[in-house]
């Protein structure tokens, strides 16, 4: 089987064709699948973790999937991050620094996720310097979107994750993407709610909403995470099963894809330059939180 | 008594709910053994609400509000995280007061998305 990618941006349009992918080989085993990147012209690298997924998904159905073709700066910035070492080349030295590595993880594998985290994006050099209140939020905001992955997604498959930042642009494009139960099918099964899979990530991103039953009570992760990207200036992208969910400058856009990505992917981008001291939204008094 | 947080996690990133249900546990023991507990934060840098719905807002399925604000309190917070604590645990108190209430707000809620829509 022979597929051929088209550029891949983290937009509405770079999710559509890899759920394209997804639909293309959901069925195939036992195949040799030839992804022909030849028209690739750009690769965000933060997709990596949403493409990664759908290629490791191809591997568990025993598949052999091959990336060809590559064009010389997709091939330099996926090799620089580790992507296409999974996939037979080499992982050559990021020379400034600003690719944060693709990684697949299992669901209880938060702490080795911690310490990624701390190793490859706070602690390094060469990230950007930013006020230590945004540093806080950005990290704790990470925090959050793998836990809600871990949470809510019951993935057997693992968890991926991949970043990129830019410099010159003051930004910074984080992602995680799970192939879990998706949203949609999750608050089906849990809340007894049939939504369309757009509602359906609306509906996880209000505060007081979760598919959590049980002793532990959830459903703040991605409200918080919403809040802060507010604040920050930067921009959510969610998508989940054939639902499309953006947030930028405060406005919630929503689409429906094509076909729908077997489980769900979180993608933000932060403002590094953001000089918000990030005091407190609400006053809280350490005799009065109970 | 106290119970650290970071003696329970041995890390500063406080970000796993199976972490937090180990200080739930030990929260527990102490609370139903009507012990005052003063939960300790002090070198905690980094807090998930996964982590914190764990640890101590399930402790309202199980205590009473009044038992919970009559035998703990929290120490060794940084303002910004006593403000996501304050969260955890009116979204707890909520979850546990009414269950069925709790999905009527969030079914009426959807109700209001679709009439504006």
């Amino acid at each position: 089987m022979r597929l051929i990618l088209p550029e891949i941006r983290h937009d509405q349009a770079g999710f559509q064709a890899l759920v394209g992918l997804a639909e293309k080989t959901e069925n195939t085993y036992f195949e040799d699948i030839d992804i022909d990147m030849s028209t690739v012209s750009w690769f965000d690298a933060d997709m990596c973790s949403a493409f990664g997924a759908l290629l490791y998904r191809m591997g568990e159905n025993v598949n052999t999937v091959r990336l060809l073709n590559t064009r010389p700066g997709v091939d330099n910035i996926l090799s620089k991050n580790g992507f296409l070492s999974h996939y037979g080349r080499e992982k050559i030295p990021d020379r400034w620094g600003t690719t944060i590595p693709y990684q697949r993880f299992d669901a209880k594998d938060d702490r080795y996720f911690a310490d990624y985290i701390e190793n490859e994006l706070i602690h390094r050099d060469e990230i950007p310097t930013m006020s230590s209140g945004l540093l806080k939020k950005f990290r704790e905001s990470i925090f959050e979107i793998f836990s809600n992955a871990v949470l809510h997604s019951r993935s057997e498959l693992g968890i991926f994750s991949c970043g990129q930042f830019f410099p010159a642009r003051h930004c910074l494009d984080f992602s995680v993407a799970d192939l879990g139960i998706g949203m949609r099918a999750n608050i089906k099964e849990n809340a007894g709610l049939d939504l369309s899979a757009e509602d359906a990530i609306c509906w996880s991103t209000e505060g007081r909403n979760t598919t959590k039953r049980g002793p532990v009570p959830g459903g703040l992760g991605l409200k918080l995470l919403g809040e802060f990207i507010d604040l920050n200036g930067g921009c959510i992208q969610i998508v989940s099963d054939a639902g499309y969910w953006r947030r930028e400058n405060k406005i919630t856009t929503t689409g429906l894809l094509i076909h729908s990505f077997p489980g769900t992917v979180v993608t933000i981008e932060i403002n590094t330059a953001d000089t918000n001291t990030y005091m407190l939204t609400t006053e809280a008094s350490a005799t009065d939180i109970f | 008594m106290t119970i650290s947080i970071f003696e329970i996690v041995g890390s500063p990133l406080c970000v796993a709910s199976g972490d937090g249900q180990k200080v739930y546990e030990r929260l527990s023991v102490a609370l139903k053994d009507s012990r005052r507990v003063s939960l300790s934060f002090y070198n905690i840098s980094t807090l998930t609400s996964a982590f914190l719905n764990s640890a101590v807002g399930q402790l309202y399925g199980e205590f009473s509000e009044v038992q919970i604000r009559a035998l703990l309190n929290v120490q060794d917070m940084q303002p910004d995280d006593l403000a996501l604590l304050k969260r955890v645990v009116e979204t707890a108190k909520q979850y546990f007061r009414d269950p069925q209430k709790f999905d009527q707000a969030v079914r009426e809620s959807l109700g209001d998305e679709n009439d504006e829509a």
